[in-house]
Protein backbone atom coordinates (compact mmCIF):
# COMPACT_ATOMS: atom_id res chain seq x y z
CA UNK A 1 0.00 0.00 0.00
CA UNK A 2 1.39 3.40 -0.90
CA UNK A 3 1.97 6.23 1.51
CA UNK A 4 -0.98 8.46 2.36
CA UNK A 5 -1.12 11.71 0.34
CA UNK A 6 -2.17 13.52 3.50
CA UNK A 7 1.23 12.96 5.12
CA UNK A 8 3.27 14.11 2.15
CA UNK A 9 6.61 12.55 1.15
CA UNK A 10 8.79 11.18 3.94
CA UNK A 11 12.00 12.90 4.91
CA UNK A 12 13.93 12.50 8.13
CA UNK A 13 13.13 15.76 10.00
CA UNK A 14 16.69 16.14 11.28
CA UNK A 15 18.09 15.85 7.75
CA UNK A 16 15.72 18.45 6.34
CA UNK A 17 16.50 20.77 9.24
CA UNK A 18 20.25 20.45 8.61
CA UNK A 19 19.87 21.16 4.90
CA UNK A 20 17.68 24.19 5.54
CA UNK A 21 20.15 25.54 8.10
CA UNK A 22 22.97 25.16 5.56
CA UNK A 23 20.89 26.85 2.87
CA UNK A 24 20.27 29.80 5.21
CA UNK A 25 23.93 30.15 6.13
CA UNK A 26 25.20 29.43 2.58
CA UNK A 27 27.50 26.76 3.96
CA UNK A 28 28.51 23.80 1.76
CA UNK A 29 29.54 20.65 3.55
CA UNK A 30 29.11 16.94 2.87
CA UNK A 31 26.10 15.73 4.87
CA UNK A 32 26.36 12.22 6.20
CA UNK A 33 23.11 10.35 6.49
CA UNK A 34 21.87 6.87 7.21
CA UNK A 35 18.37 7.79 6.09
CA UNK A 36 18.11 6.03 2.73
CA UNK A 37 14.31 6.23 2.89
CA UNK A 38 14.24 10.03 2.86
CA UNK A 39 12.76 11.61 -0.25
CA UNK A 40 14.95 14.15 -2.06
CA UNK A 41 13.38 17.57 -1.59
CA UNK A 42 14.08 20.60 -3.82
CA UNK A 43 16.02 22.12 -0.90
CA UNK A 44 18.62 19.35 -1.26
CA UNK A 45 19.67 20.37 -4.79
CA UNK A 46 23.32 21.44 -4.95
CA UNK A 47 24.33 19.63 -1.76
CA UNK A 48 26.58 16.59 -1.60
CA UNK A 49 25.15 13.88 0.60
CA UNK A 50 27.10 10.91 1.85
CA UNK A 51 24.48 8.16 1.87
CA UNK A 52 25.09 5.01 3.84
CA UNK A 53 25.22 1.83 1.78
CA UNK A 54 25.38 -0.49 4.77
CA UNK A 55 29.14 -0.26 5.08
CA UNK A 56 30.28 3.25 4.24
CA UNK A 57 28.94 6.58 3.05
CA UNK A 58 28.72 7.10 -0.72
CA UNK A 59 28.99 10.80 -1.67
CA UNK A 60 26.28 11.84 -4.10
CA UNK A 61 25.83 15.30 -5.56
CA UNK A 62 22.12 16.08 -5.63
CA UNK A 63 20.76 17.48 -8.89
CA UNK A 64 17.35 18.72 -9.90
CA UNK A 65 16.28 15.58 -11.73
CA UNK A 66 16.79 13.51 -8.56
CA UNK A 67 14.02 15.36 -6.69
CA UNK A 68 11.22 13.00 -5.67
CA UNK A 69 13.44 9.93 -5.59
CA UNK A 70 14.71 8.36 -2.38
CA UNK A 71 18.31 8.90 -1.28
CA UNK A 72 18.90 5.15 -1.11
CA UNK A 73 18.32 4.77 -4.83
CA UNK A 74 21.68 6.42 -5.46
CA UNK A 75 23.84 4.42 -3.07
CA UNK A 76 23.95 0.83 -4.33
CA UNK A 77 24.31 -1.76 -1.60
CA UNK A 78 25.96 -4.34 -3.83
CA UNK A 79 29.17 -3.43 -5.49
CA UNK A 80 30.61 -5.36 -8.41
CA UNK A 81 34.38 -5.30 -8.42
CA UNK A 82 36.56 -6.75 -11.13
CA UNK A 83 36.07 -4.70 -14.23
CA UNK A 84 38.17 -5.75 -17.20
CA UNK A 85 39.80 -3.18 -19.47
CA UNK A 86 36.68 -2.42 -21.42
CA UNK A 87 34.88 0.36 -23.20
CA UNK A 88 33.44 1.78 -19.97
CA UNK A 89 33.78 5.49 -19.44
CA UNK A 90 33.52 7.86 -16.53
CA UNK A 91 32.87 11.57 -16.45
CA UNK A 92 35.53 12.99 -14.21
CA UNK A 93 34.35 16.57 -13.84
CA UNK B 1 50.78 -6.87 -11.57
CA UNK B 2 53.22 -9.66 -12.40
CA UNK B 3 55.52 -9.10 -15.33
CA UNK B 4 57.87 -11.53 -16.98
CA UNK B 5 60.08 -9.70 -19.42
CA UNK B 6 63.23 -11.11 -21.04
CA UNK B 7 62.99 -14.20 -18.88
CA UNK B 8 63.47 -12.20 -15.69
CA UNK B 9 60.48 -12.51 -13.43
CA UNK B 10 59.62 -9.40 -11.52
CA UNK B 11 56.64 -8.63 -9.37
CA UNK B 12 54.88 -5.31 -9.05
CA UNK B 13 51.53 -5.58 -7.37
CA UNK B 14 48.57 -3.74 -8.68
CA UNK B 15 45.01 -3.74 -7.45
CA UNK B 16 43.09 -6.06 -9.74
CA UNK B 17 45.07 -6.96 -12.78
CA UNK B 18 48.11 -8.91 -13.72
CA UNK B 19 50.19 -8.23 -16.81
CA UNK B 20 52.23 -10.95 -18.41
CA UNK B 21 54.61 -10.37 -21.30
CA UNK B 22 55.01 -13.58 -23.24
CA UNK B 23 58.25 -14.64 -24.88
CA UNK B 24 61.77 -13.53 -24.22
CA UNK B 25 61.62 -10.01 -25.51
CA UNK B 26 59.19 -7.15 -25.70
CA UNK B 27 59.24 -7.18 -29.52
CA UNK B 28 57.59 -10.60 -29.66
CA UNK B 29 54.92 -10.90 -32.36
CA UNK B 30 52.40 -12.03 -29.76
CA UNK B 31 50.87 -9.05 -27.98
CA UNK B 32 51.34 -8.72 -24.24
CA UNK B 33 48.24 -9.58 -22.29
CA UNK B 34 46.73 -8.20 -19.15
CA UNK B 35 44.91 -10.65 -16.95
CA UNK B 36 41.86 -9.46 -15.04
CA UNK B 37 39.70 -11.39 -12.66
CA UNK B 38 36.05 -11.25 -13.68
CA UNK B 39 33.44 -13.30 -11.81
CA UNK B 40 36.22 -15.49 -10.39
CA UNK B 41 37.53 -16.25 -13.87
CA UNK B 42 40.71 -15.04 -15.47
CA UNK B 43 40.22 -12.79 -18.45
CA UNK B 44 43.16 -12.18 -20.77
CA UNK B 45 42.88 -8.79 -22.43
CA UNK B 46 45.53 -8.33 -25.15
CA UNK B 47 47.28 -4.99 -24.91
CA UNK B 48 45.92 -2.50 -27.38
CA UNK B 49 42.43 -4.00 -27.26
CA UNK B 50 39.33 -3.24 -25.24
CA UNK B 51 36.66 -5.71 -24.20
CA UNK B 52 33.19 -4.82 -25.46
CA UNK B 53 31.26 -7.93 -24.55
CA UNK B 54 31.23 -11.53 -23.45
CA UNK B 55 29.31 -14.37 -25.06
CA UNK B 56 27.12 -15.82 -22.36
CA UNK B 57 25.04 -18.20 -24.42
CA UNK B 58 23.42 -19.05 -27.68
CA UNK B 59 19.94 -18.13 -28.86
CA UNK B 60 17.78 -20.02 -31.29
CA UNK B 61 18.95 -22.28 -34.09
CA UNK B 62 20.35 -19.76 -36.56
CA UNK B 63 23.66 -19.21 -34.77
CA UNK B 64 22.82 -16.11 -32.75
CA UNK B 65 24.86 -15.58 -29.61
CA UNK B 66 23.75 -13.75 -26.50
CA UNK B 67 26.32 -11.11 -25.53
CA UNK B 68 26.71 -9.46 -22.12
CA UNK B 69 27.66 -5.84 -22.75
CA UNK B 70 30.93 -4.42 -21.46
CA UNK B 71 30.64 -1.12 -23.27
CA UNK B 72 28.76 2.09 -22.61
CA UNK B 73 27.95 2.24 -26.31
CA UNK B 74 25.68 -0.68 -27.29
CA UNK B 75 24.93 1.14 -30.54
CA UNK B 76 28.43 0.20 -31.70
CA UNK B 77 27.16 -3.31 -32.52
CA UNK B 78 26.17 -2.59 -36.09
CA UNK B 79 26.14 -4.96 -39.08
CA UNK B 80 29.51 -4.91 -40.77
CA UNK B 81 31.52 -4.10 -37.62
CA UNK B 82 34.58 -6.26 -37.13
CA UNK B 83 35.22 -7.65 -33.67
CA UNK B 84 37.95 -9.92 -32.35
CA UNK B 85 36.90 -13.15 -30.71
CA UNK B 86 38.73 -14.53 -27.71
CA UNK B 87 42.39 -14.42 -26.79
CA UNK B 88 43.31 -15.64 -30.25
CA UNK B 89 41.80 -12.41 -31.61
CA UNK B 90 39.95 -14.22 -34.34
CA UNK B 91 38.31 -11.55 -36.53
CA UNK B 92 34.55 -11.88 -36.87
CA UNK B 93 32.11 -9.65 -38.65
CA UNK B 94 28.63 -8.81 -37.41
CA UNK B 95 25.81 -9.71 -39.76
CA UNK B 96 22.95 -8.78 -37.48
CA UNK B 97 22.62 -7.37 -33.96
CA UNK B 98 19.57 -6.64 -31.83
CA UNK B 99 18.93 -5.86 -28.17
CA UNK B 100 17.24 -8.52 -26.08
CA UNK B 101 16.48 -8.35 -22.33
CA UNK B 102 19.47 -6.20 -21.45
CA UNK B 103 21.84 -8.15 -23.68
CA UNK B 104 22.59 -8.17 -27.39
CA UNK B 105 21.81 -11.00 -29.77
CA UNK B 106 24.49 -11.07 -32.43
CA UNK B 107 24.73 -13.10 -35.60
CA UNK B 108 28.21 -13.38 -37.06
CA UNK B 109 28.93 -13.68 -40.77
CA UNK B 110 30.79 -16.96 -40.71
CA UNK B 111 28.53 -18.86 -38.30
CA UNK B 112 25.17 -20.13 -39.51
CA UNK B 113 24.04 -22.71 -36.98
CA UNK B 114 23.66 -23.16 -33.27
CA UNK B 115 26.23 -25.96 -33.19
CA UNK B 116 28.83 -23.68 -34.82
CA UNK B 117 28.60 -21.14 -31.98
CA UNK B 118 28.03 -23.50 -29.03
CA UNK B 119 31.71 -23.42 -28.05
CA UNK B 120 31.79 -19.61 -27.98
CA UNK B 121 30.33 -19.45 -24.46
CA UNK B 122 32.47 -17.37 -22.09
CA UNK B 123 34.47 -15.98 -24.98
CA UNK B 124 35.22 -12.28 -24.89
CA UNK B 125 34.75 -9.87 -27.76
CA UNK B 126 37.36 -7.18 -28.27
CA UNK B 127 37.85 -4.12 -30.43
CA UNK B 128 41.14 -2.47 -31.21
CA UNK B 129 41.80 0.59 -29.04
CA UNK B 130 42.12 2.69 -32.19
CA UNK B 131 38.50 1.84 -33.01
CA UNK B 132 37.13 2.71 -29.59
CA UNK B 133 34.35 5.28 -29.43
CA UNK B 134 35.68 8.84 -29.09
CA UNK B 135 35.01 10.30 -25.66
CA UNK B 136 34.03 13.89 -25.08
CA UNK B 137 36.06 16.31 -22.98
CA UNK B 138 36.24 15.37 -19.28
CA UNK B 139 35.33 11.77 -20.06
CA UNK B 140 37.88 9.05 -19.48
CA UNK B 141 38.05 5.30 -19.69
CA UNK B 142 37.57 3.65 -16.32
CA UNK B 143 40.74 1.59 -16.82
CA UNK B 144 42.71 4.83 -17.33
CA UNK B 145 41.42 6.32 -14.08
CA UNK B 146 42.02 3.18 -12.00
CA UNK B 147 45.59 3.24 -10.70
CA UNK B 148 46.07 7.03 -10.78
CA UNK B 149 47.81 8.56 -7.79
CA UNK B 150 45.53 10.97 -5.97
CA UNK B 151 46.84 14.26 -4.62
CA UNK B 152 45.03 17.14 -2.98
CA UNK B 153 45.34 20.61 -4.48
CA UNK B 154 47.86 21.47 -1.75
CA UNK B 155 50.07 18.51 -2.69
CA UNK B 156 49.16 15.89 -0.09
CA UNK B 157 49.32 12.34 -1.41
CA UNK B 158 46.04 10.60 -0.55
CA UNK B 159 46.46 7.25 -2.26
CA UNK B 160 45.58 5.47 -5.45
CA UNK B 161 42.29 5.04 -7.30
CA UNK B 162 41.27 1.42 -6.74
CA UNK B 163 37.95 1.35 -8.56
CA UNK B 164 35.12 3.41 -9.97
CA UNK B 165 31.64 2.99 -8.56
CA UNK B 166 28.69 3.79 -10.86
CA UNK B 167 25.83 4.98 -8.68
CA UNK B 168 23.18 6.18 -11.09
CA UNK B 169 24.06 9.77 -10.18
CA UNK B 170 27.71 10.86 -10.23
CA UNK B 171 30.46 8.25 -10.41
CA UNK B 172 32.44 7.70 -7.23
CA UNK B 173 36.18 7.09 -7.21
CA UNK B 174 37.32 4.70 -4.53
CA UNK B 175 40.74 5.66 -3.27
CA UNK B 176 42.94 3.23 -1.40
CA UNK B 177 44.63 5.54 1.14
CA UNK B 178 48.30 5.68 2.01
CA UNK B 179 49.13 5.38 5.68
CA UNK B 180 46.53 6.43 8.17
CA UNK B 181 44.75 9.00 6.05
CA UNK B 182 41.00 8.62 6.71
CA UNK B 183 41.96 6.16 9.51
CA UNK B 184 43.22 3.78 6.84
CA UNK B 185 39.74 3.38 5.35
CA UNK B 186 39.06 3.83 1.66
CA UNK B 187 38.18 7.37 0.59
CA UNK B 188 35.13 7.84 -1.62
CA UNK B 189 35.34 10.87 -3.89
CA UNK B 190 32.40 12.06 -5.99
CA UNK B 191 33.44 12.60 -9.61
CA UNK B 192 32.13 16.16 -9.85
CA UNK B 193 33.78 19.37 -11.00
CA UNK B 194 34.04 20.79 -7.46
CA UNK B 195 36.14 17.82 -6.35
CA UNK B 196 38.09 16.61 -9.38
CA UNK B 197 40.37 19.51 -10.25
CA UNK B 198 42.69 17.90 -12.78
CA UNK B 199 43.20 14.54 -14.43
CA UNK B 200 46.74 14.13 -15.71
CA UNK B 201 46.91 10.73 -17.38
CA UNK B 202 50.45 11.29 -18.68
CA UNK B 203 51.76 11.92 -15.18
CA UNK B 204 49.40 9.36 -13.62
CA UNK B 205 47.95 11.95 -11.26
CA UNK B 206 44.53 13.00 -10.14
CA UNK B 207 44.34 16.36 -8.35
CA UNK B 208 41.35 16.72 -6.08
CA UNK B 209 39.91 19.29 -3.73
CA UNK B 210 38.56 17.55 -0.67
CA UNK B 211 35.14 18.87 0.27
CA UNK B 212 34.60 19.53 3.94
CA UNK B 213 33.24 16.48 5.72
CA UNK B 214 34.35 13.86 3.18
CA UNK B 215 36.96 12.27 5.45
CA UNK B 216 36.09 10.36 8.61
Amino acid sequence: MSRSMKKGPYVQPKLLRRVEEMNRSGERKVIRTWSRASTIFPQFVGHTMAIHDGRRHVPIYITENMVGHKLGEFAPTRFFRGHVRSEKSTRAR
Amino acid sequence: MIKTAEGQPSAVFHIFNITIFFGNSMDSTQPAKTIYIHRNQRVHVPDGYLAVGRVIGVHGLRGEVKVELHTDFPERFQPGLQLFLGEALQPVSIRQARPHKGHMLILFDAYHSRSAVENMRNTWLFVHEDHAIELSEDEYWVHDIVGLAVYTDDGQHLGQVADVLATGANDVYIVEPVGLINKGREILLPAIAEVIQQVDLAAGRLIVKLPEGILD
